[in-house]
């Protein structure tokens, strides 16, 4: 039962990291547009006043924690659920 | 000649000193294309000395000494002579028939200029406030330098290809020749700007940052970044200097940018942290590129200072970071370190050449971190005794190793699988040492033992 259990997991990751070497390629490509203006820009006046920053955007969720207690549903926690519960299942047998 | 003469009596009528720097801009303005090019006809080299003579005599009507209408006089005349080399050079790029060399001439004949601005500027004859002119000379000597320096190496290349690797070494040697020389221009500017005794009123001090920003792309791009920590230190030690926030925002942000990049190189992620937090809030709001570079050394620096990821709110507008972060901020969060390993080595190539590759890995210690503690929360509580209500629930702090290992097993994919438990402790014991996690591992009873006030410093559990 275990056994296919790590079956099933191990083609979900296998699909997901063919998905990530597709992003790989994707992501391979945009530097070579990019690399001719990697420098810092002139601006195009001297000076602004704040209303023309960052600061007053109210834009203010910009970070969040690292962790994330919200989404239990994705793939990810799931499987890990079920991996302690076979731990657990393992230990009282 | 007549046109640029005006606007020289208007400029100099007004003490606009950027009014005074648009006129020996080697770029034409937008609505005047044809502008360099009528300066430049309206003379030639035997009458250019004589025809500017007489316009900055006519220009005199404000009263200027005769040191320096001499002075401007010399000025124009340089600069007329810098206009030729442009237009020739624009022409033969356009036509296909760039001469070998054409913009070295173009850059011999700008440091001309240039040379004669920073002369008459330490000797005081040319006012403080026409210090815009330092700065657009600077600006372009720059550029001009780059280019001088690509067509070179272009040539050279040529010739290596037949010559055996001997003549490469030669090659590299030489091929920021110009680049080189420019920033010993650009460095008398600076120092020029930072000595300035006069009063800070009239001082040319207020040319310190804007210079100094040229000197940092500059050394950036000789790849010589430890001489951009010797302008800084100047910096620092001139403690009558006026503070930073008295700028314009332009020098503030593009200072702030790369004293953040540079500390962060050094691995100094709290002054990099707060630089460049202090760069992207004052950023301008549509310079979309600049916070897109800010952003791209703060997002690492944030994740090691202050263990925080980017929201999607803050990486909407720059689709190229979206790509670059958004992977690998899932996978933290997650705690998935197999995607973790993918994510980075996907974006290997952008992260080294952006130099924060190594800040990055050291993600992986998070991802770590959250998977710890996933299995910390999925541990639960321990069972309330009679008595106790609700609110005395304390979450399970003895945890199994094999609890951990197989998270980890699960997390580390297809590599896991050879994971033994010492290994895994290993890890665990790394993690406390990291101060991430706190508690400590009982062997005999194959127990990870975490404190109860706080197992995961800083995570709210």
């Amino acid at each position: 039962m275990s056994a296919s259990a790590q079956g099933s997991s191990s083609t979900t990751k296998a699909v997901v990291s063919d998905a990530k070497n597709g992003d790989a390629k994707e992501i391979e490509k945009k530097p070579t547009q990019l690399e001719e203006d990697d420098e810092f820009e002139d601006f195009p006046v001297e000076d602004w006043t704040e209303e023309d920053t960052q600061l007053p955007s109210g834009n203010t969720h910009l970070w969040e924690e690292s962790w994330d207690d919200d989404d239990t549903s994705e793939d990810f926690s799931v499987q890990l659920k079920e991996e302690l519960k076979k731990v657990g299942l393992n230990k009282q047998g | 000649m007549d046109e640029v003469f005006r606007d020289f009596r208007l400029a100099l009528a007004d003490g606009d000193g950027y009014g005074l720097a648009a006129i020996l801009s080697p770029v034409a303005p937008e609505n005047d294309a044809g502008r360099l090019y009528a300066f430049y006809r309206s003379s030639n080299a035997h009458q250019i000395d004589g025809d500017v003579r007489y316009a900055v005599k006519y220009s005199n009507s404000i009263g200027l000494s005769r040191d320096e209408s001499s002075a401007w006089n010399d000025v124009f005349v340089s600069y007329w002579k810098a206009v030729g080399e442009i237009l020739a050079a624009e022409e033969g790029e356009n036509m296909g028939k760039l001469k070998d060399g054409q913009w070295a001439s173009v850059y011999e004949a700008w440091k001309s200029m240039t040379i004669l601005l920073i002369k008459y500027h330490l000797s005081n004859i040319f006012p403080a406030w026409s210090i815009p002119c330092l700065y657009l000379a600077g600006k372009y000597l720059r550029i001009f330098a780059i280019k001088a320096d690509s067509q070179s190496v272009k040539v050279k290349g040529n010739v290596t290809f037949n010559a055996g690797f001997q003549d490469d070494v030669v090659s590299s040697i030489g091929k920021n020749d110009k680049l080189e020389d420019a920033a010993r221009q650009l460095n008398r500017m600076f120092s020029l700007c930072l000595g300035d005794r006069a009063p800070i009123e009239d001082s040319r001090k207020w040319g310190t940052y804007y210079t100094a920003n040229l000197l940092f792309k500059t050394h950036f791009k000789l790849n010589a970044i430890s001489l951009s920590k010797n302008i800084i230190r100047s910096i620092q030690a001139q403690a009558d200097l006026p503070t930073l926030d008295l700028f314009p925002k332009s020098h503030q942000v593009t200072f702030k940018y790369y004293v953040g990049v540079i500390t962060f190189l050094q691995e100094d992620y709290v002054q990099a942290e707060d630089n460049l937090t202090q760069a992207w809030q004052l950023c301008q709001k549509h310079a979309i590129k600049n916070q897109q570079l800010i952003l791209t050394y703060l997002i690492p620096c944030r994740l090691l200072t202050k263990h925080t990821l980017p929201t999607s709110n803050l990486l909407d507008p720059y689709p190229r970071l979206q790509s670059l972060f958004s992977p690998l901020a899932a996978c933290i969060k997650q705690g998935n370190l197999a995607g973790f390993d993918a994510a980075l080595q996907a974006g290997e190539d952008e992260f080294v050449k952006r130099r924060i590759y190594l800040t990055l890995e050291r993600g992986r210690d998070i991802t770590l971190r959250n998977l710890l503690r996933k299995v910390f929360l999925a541990g639960g509580y321990e069972p309330l005794k009679e008595g106790q209500t609700e609110a005395d629930l304390i979450r399970r702090t003895r945890i199994p190793i094999i609890e951990f290992a197989a998270a980890i097993r699960l997390g580390m994919g297809p590599d896991g699988q050879m994971l033994d438990n010492d290994e895994v402790e290993c890890m665990i014991a790394n993690m406390i040492y990291k101060n991430l996690m706190k508690g400590y591992i009982a062997r005999e009873r194959s127990m990870v033992v975490l404190n109860k006030k706080g197992a995961f410093p800083g995570t709210g559990v």
